[in-house]
C-alpha cells in the first residue's frame, strides 16, 4: 500500500529532511503534477474522452500507476472512440460505464476525431464482383464482414498497445492491484473483439509473462493469481481451448527445483493435484505410485530443508490424504486402512530418524505429535502407553524450543490430556 | 546514585526528550520508544493533511478517504475523538460521494467499494448517518451502490464496474452494509459459499479459489463469515495454527510463511486469531514490544518495522493491534470491524 509521507511534521521539522531547493523541485513537481490531472478531469468532467484525453492519462499514468480513475478515464477513450463500436448483431462489449462524477449519461456517440491507428482505412464501398447472382443482400454481407475484419485489425493494434503500455509500470510496481487488473480488463476485451486465435495467441504470451514476474518474485501472489486467471481462460471455450493442467503441474515442479522454500508453488501444486490425476483417468495403481512419488519428494527435499516451513506445511497436506479421504478425496480415495496406517508410521518413523541430525528443529518434533494423533485418529483409538510417552516428550521439546507459541502447547496438552 | 530498581516510575514520562545519557535515569524507567507515544502520534495524524507541500501527498490522493478512516480510527483508539474536526470531515466525506451513492477516495475520484466502505465507517464513528440522510444520497442508495456490485451466480463482489474481483470487496460489502442495516440486499449465501470455496487445507484463505493462505485475505473472510454468523465453517485448530506460525524471531508478525515481519500484521492475523478465540497462541509481550519499537516516538506514526518510514497505514494498524493486546489507556477496539467498541455498539446495539 501506498506510504502516506515521510516523517515531516509541523514547520519547523519540515525544513530538517529537505533542502529549501529539494522543497522548490517538488512544488514544481506538484505543479506540473496537478496541472496535468487538471487537464485529464477537466475533459472527463464533459464526457470528452477523446485521442488527446487518451494522450493525458498515458503521462499521468506513468507518473501515478495508483491513479485508479484515470485509469478508468483511459477504459473511457478506448470504448467511446479508440475501439471499434460493436455492431448490431454481435456481442455487445463491456458494461458501460454506471457512475460518472457529473452526468448521468456515460458513453458519448461516435463524433470523435479518426481512431489513432491511421493504417486502418475506413470502411470501404464493397467492390465484389465475379459472383454470378449476388445480390444486394450479399454485397451488404460482404460489406458487414470487411467493416468486421478491419475492426477487429484495428482494435487488436489497440489492445496490443495497451498491453504494451502497462509492462514498464507492472515490472516498476509488480503488486500494484490497479495494473494487473487493468491488464486483464484488456485481456477481456480480447476475448470479445478479436478472432479465437488472435486471442488466443495473445493469452498465451500473457501466460509468459506471468513466468516472467514470476522469476521475479517467486512468492508475488498477484502474479500467481494472474496466472491462475490465465490458465482458467485459456482452458475456456471461449478460446477453444483444452487443459493445461499437466503444464502447470510442471511449472509447479520447476518452480520448486528452482528453489525448495517456495510456499507459492506447493501451495499451486497441491491445488492442481486433483484435477490432474482425474484427467490422467489414474486409476488406485496410478494413485498410488502418485502419492509414493509425492512423498518422495518432499521427503528429500525436508531431508535437506527440515527447518523450512513451506515443505513440512506440503508433507503435511499429503499426510491429510490419509487421514481426511473420507471427506475430502484427493489422491488416493482407495487406500486401504491398512495401507494409510503403514504409510504414517513409515513417515513418523523417518521423521524420527531426522531427529539424530537436527534435535533443535521444533516443525520435526511438531510434525511427530501431529502424525502419531493422526495415527490414532485413523485408528480410532486413544494413544497407548509408548505413544503418550513420546507425545508428552515431543510437546516439552516444543515448549522449549518455541515459548512464543506457549499458549497452543498448554492447549495441546489439555485437550490430549498429556499434563505431565 | 545507586540505581535503584524498585522505584520505577508508575506512569510513562510525557516530556518527549527523554535523556539516555544519565545511566541511572536509563535503569529504572522503561526506554521511551517501549511506551506508546500517544500525543506525538495524535499530531502526526493531525498533520497528515497539511502536507500539501509534499509531492507524495498529491500521489496519494487515491487513498485520501481510506487514510481519513485509518487515522480516525486510531484517534478514537487513542482516546482523541475530537483530534479530527467533526464538521469538517463529514464535509470530506459527502463531498467524495457520487449520483449512484458510491464514494470515491477524493472528489473527483471514481467511486469504488473501497473508499464507499471507509466513508461508511468514518461517517459511523463520527455519528453521521443522519447528514448522510439529510445531506448526502441516503444510506439506501450507499447500500444499492454497493449490491449492485455482487455477482449473483458467483456470490462474488467487484470493487467497482470495471469487474476486478477480491475477498477484500467481499468483506468490505459485509461490513458497511451491515453497519447500515443492509445486509439483506445482497445475497449472504452465495458469498459465504464463495468464501468457502477460498479455503484451503492449511485452515487459511486467499484472494480467489485456488489462491494461497494469506493473513489479510484470512482477515477479510473470517471477518466476513462472522458478519454472515457462519464461523462454524472454519477449521478453528488449523487456522489458529497457521496463524500463530507467523509470528517470528523479533515477535512480529508476518503475513504468509517466509516473510518478513510487518506491523499491520499485527491486525490482521491478530484479529483472526481473536476471531477465533486463539489470541493467547501467540507470545502477546514480544508483538507488543515489536509494534512500541515500529514507532517514530518523536515525531510521532508507526512503520511497518523498527527503522522504516511511518505512514497513517501502519499507525493505523499498530495501535489497533495494541489495543487487541489489552495496551493500557487505549479504548477497546472491535475485531471485526476494526473500528472502536463503542462505535458498533452505538451502530449495532450490541
Amino acid at each position: 500500500m501506498a506510504d502516506q509521507g515521510g516523517s515531516n511534521h509541523g514547520i519547523a521539522r519540515t525544513s530538517r529532511t529537505r533542502t529549501e531547493e529539494q522543497r522548490q523541485k517538488d512544488l514544481e513537481r506538484i505543479k506540473d503534477y496537478r496541472a496535468l490531472e487538471d487537464q485529464v478531469r477537466h475533459h472527463a468532467a464533459k464526457n470528452d474522452y477523446s485521442p488527446d484525453v487518451f494522450a493525458l492519462t498515458s503521462k499521468l499514468l506513468r507518473l501515478n500507476p495508483e491513479y485508479y480513475t484515470v485509469w478508468n478515464v483511459r477504459r473511457r477513450c478506448l470504448i467511446s472512440g479508440l475501439l471499434s463500436k460493436p455492431s448490431p448483431g454481435s456481442s455487445p462489449s463491456k458494461a458501460l460505464p454506471t457512475s460518472s462524477p457529473t452526468a448521468t449519461t456515460t458513453t458519448s456517440s461516435a463524433d470523435f476525431s479518426s481512431s489513432l491507428s491511421t493504417e486502418t482505412p475506413p470502411a470501404l464501398e464493397s467492390q465484389t464482383t465475379g459472383k454470378s447472382g449476388t445480390t444486394a443482400e450479399d454485397e451488404d454481407e460482404e460489406q458487414k464482414q470487411q467493416t468486421r475484419q478491419q475492426d477487429q485489425q484495428n482494435d487488436q493494434q489497440i489492445l496490443e498497445k495497451e498491453l504494451h503500455f502497462t509492462i514498464p509500470l507492472l515490472l516498476e510496481s509488480p503488486k500494484c492491484y490497479w495494473i494487473w487488473s487493468y491488464r486483464l480488463w484488456i485481456l477481456k476485451q480480447v476475448i470479445e473483439r478479436l478472432p479465437v486465435p488472435v486471442a488466443r495467441n495473445i493469452w498465451e504470451e500473457e501466460l509468459g509473462l506471468t513466468s516472467k514476474m514470476l522469476l521475479r518474485d517467486q512468492r508475488n501472489f498477484h502474479a500467481w493469481g494472474y496466472r491462475r486467471h490465465v490458465v482458467e481462460q485459456l482452458e475456456s471455450p471461449e478460446l477453444e481451448g483444452k487443459s493445461l493442467v499437466e503444464s502447470e503441474f510442471e511449472f509447479t515442479t520447476k518452480k520448486i527445483s528452482q528453489n525448495l522454500s517456495n510456499f507459492s508453488a506447493w501451495h499451486s501444486r497441491s491445488k492442481l493435484i486433483p484435477r490432474l490425476l482425474d484427467e490422467r483417468n489414474a486409476n488406485d495403481e496410478a494413485r498410488k505410485a502418485f502419492f509414493e512419488e509425492e512423498l518422495n519428494k518432499i521427503g528429500e527435499a525436508i531431508n535437506v530443508g527440515p527447518d523450512d516451513q513451506s515443505l513440512w506445511y506440503y508433507h503435511q497436506f499429503l499426510m491429510l490424504n490419509l487421514v481426511n479421504s473420507a471427506e475430502n478425496p484427493i489422491i488416493a480415495p482407495a487406500f486401504t486402512q491398512e495401507e494409510r496406517v503403514a504409510y504414517l508410521r513409515r513417515e513418523i518413523e523417518s521423521i524420527q530418524e531426522l531427529l539424530e541430525d537436527y534435535d533443535d528443529a521444533k516443525l520435526i518434533y511438531e510434525a511427530l505429535f501431529d502424525y502419531t494423533l493422526y495415527l490414532c485418529q485413523l485408528q480410532e483409538r486413544k494413544p497407548n502407553e509408548q505413544e503418550e510417552k513420546d507425545l508428552k516428550g515431543w510437546l516439552g521439546n516444543l515448549k522449549k524450543l518455541d515459548p512464543m507459541r506457549s499458549g497452543r502447547w498448554a492447549d495441546l496438552e489439555r485437550d490430549f490430556g498429556l499434563k505431565e | 546514585m545507586q540505581p535503584n530498581p524498585s522505584k520505577l516510575p508508575t506512569h510513562p514520562p510525557h516530556h518527549k526528550t527523554l535523556k539516555f545519557s544519565n545511566m541511572t535515569q536509563s535503569f529504572i524507567s522503561l526506554p521511551q520508544e517501549l511506551q506508546l507515544a500517544t500525543s506525538a502520534h495524535v499530531k502526526y495524524i493531525q498533520s497528515l493533511d497539511s502536507r500539501k507541500d509534499e509531492y507524495d501527498y498529491w500521489l496519494t490522493e487515491h487513498l485520501r478517504l481510506n487514510g481519513l478512516y485509518w487515522g480516525l480510527t486510531a484517534l478514537h483508539l487513542l482516546g482523541h475523538p475530537e483530534a479530527l474536526p467533526r464538521a469538517e470531515t463529514i464535509d470530506f466525506v459527502l463531498s467524495c460521494q457520487h449520483e449512484n451513492g458510491g464514494f470515491g477516495a477524493a472528489p473527483g475520484h471514481d467511486a469504488h467499494m473501497l473508499s464507499t466502505v471507509s466513508a461508511v465507517q468514518i461517517l459511523a464513528m463520527v455519528d453521521a448517518f443522519d447528514d448522510l440522510e439529510t445531506r448526502g444520497r441516503g444510506k439506501a442508495q450507499v447500500g444499492k451502490y454497493i449490491a449492485s456490485l455482487q455477482n449473483r451466480q458467483t456470490g462474488t463482489f467487484a470493487g467497482d464496474e470495471w469487474g476486478e474481483e477480491d475477498t477484500r470487496f467481499l468483506y468490505g460489502a459485509f461490513n458497511a452494509l451491515s453497519l447500515l442495516g443492509l445486509l439483506h440486499l445482497v445475497d449472504v449465501d452465495k458469498a459465504v459459499d464463495h468464501i468457502a470455496a477460498c479455503a484451503n487445507f492449511d485452515g487459511g484463505y486467499g484472494v480467489s479459489p485456488g489462491a494461497e493462505s494469506h493473513s489479510g485475505q484470512i482477515f477479510t473472510c473470517v471477518a466476513a463469515l462472522t458478519i454472515a454468523g457462519r464461523k462454524d465453517l472454519i477449521d478453528v485448530d488449523r487456522l489458529g495454527r497457521w496463524l500463530s506460525e507467523r509470528q517470528i524471531a523479533g515477535g512480529g508478525l508476518n503475513g504468509r510463511p517466509e516473510k518478513k515481519e510487518d506491523v499491520c500484521y499485527s491486525w490482521w492475523v491478530l484479529s483472526s486469531l481473536e476471531m477465533i478465540g486463539k489470541t493467547h497462541w501467540i507470545d502477546k509481550e514480544k508483538l507488543t514490544n515489536f509494534i512500541l519499537s515500529s514507532q517514530d516516538t518523536d515525531k510521532g506514526g508507526i512503520s511497518d518495522r523498527p527503522g522504516d518510514m511511518v505512514d497513517v497505514w501502519h499507525t493505523c494498524f499498530g495501535i489497533a493491534g495494541l489495543s487487541l493486546l489489552d495496551y493500557p489507556g487505549l479504548e477497546p477496539v472491535d475485531e471485526v470491524y476494526c473500528m472502536p467498541k463503542s462505535t458498533i455498539k452505538r451502530v449495532l446495539g450490541r
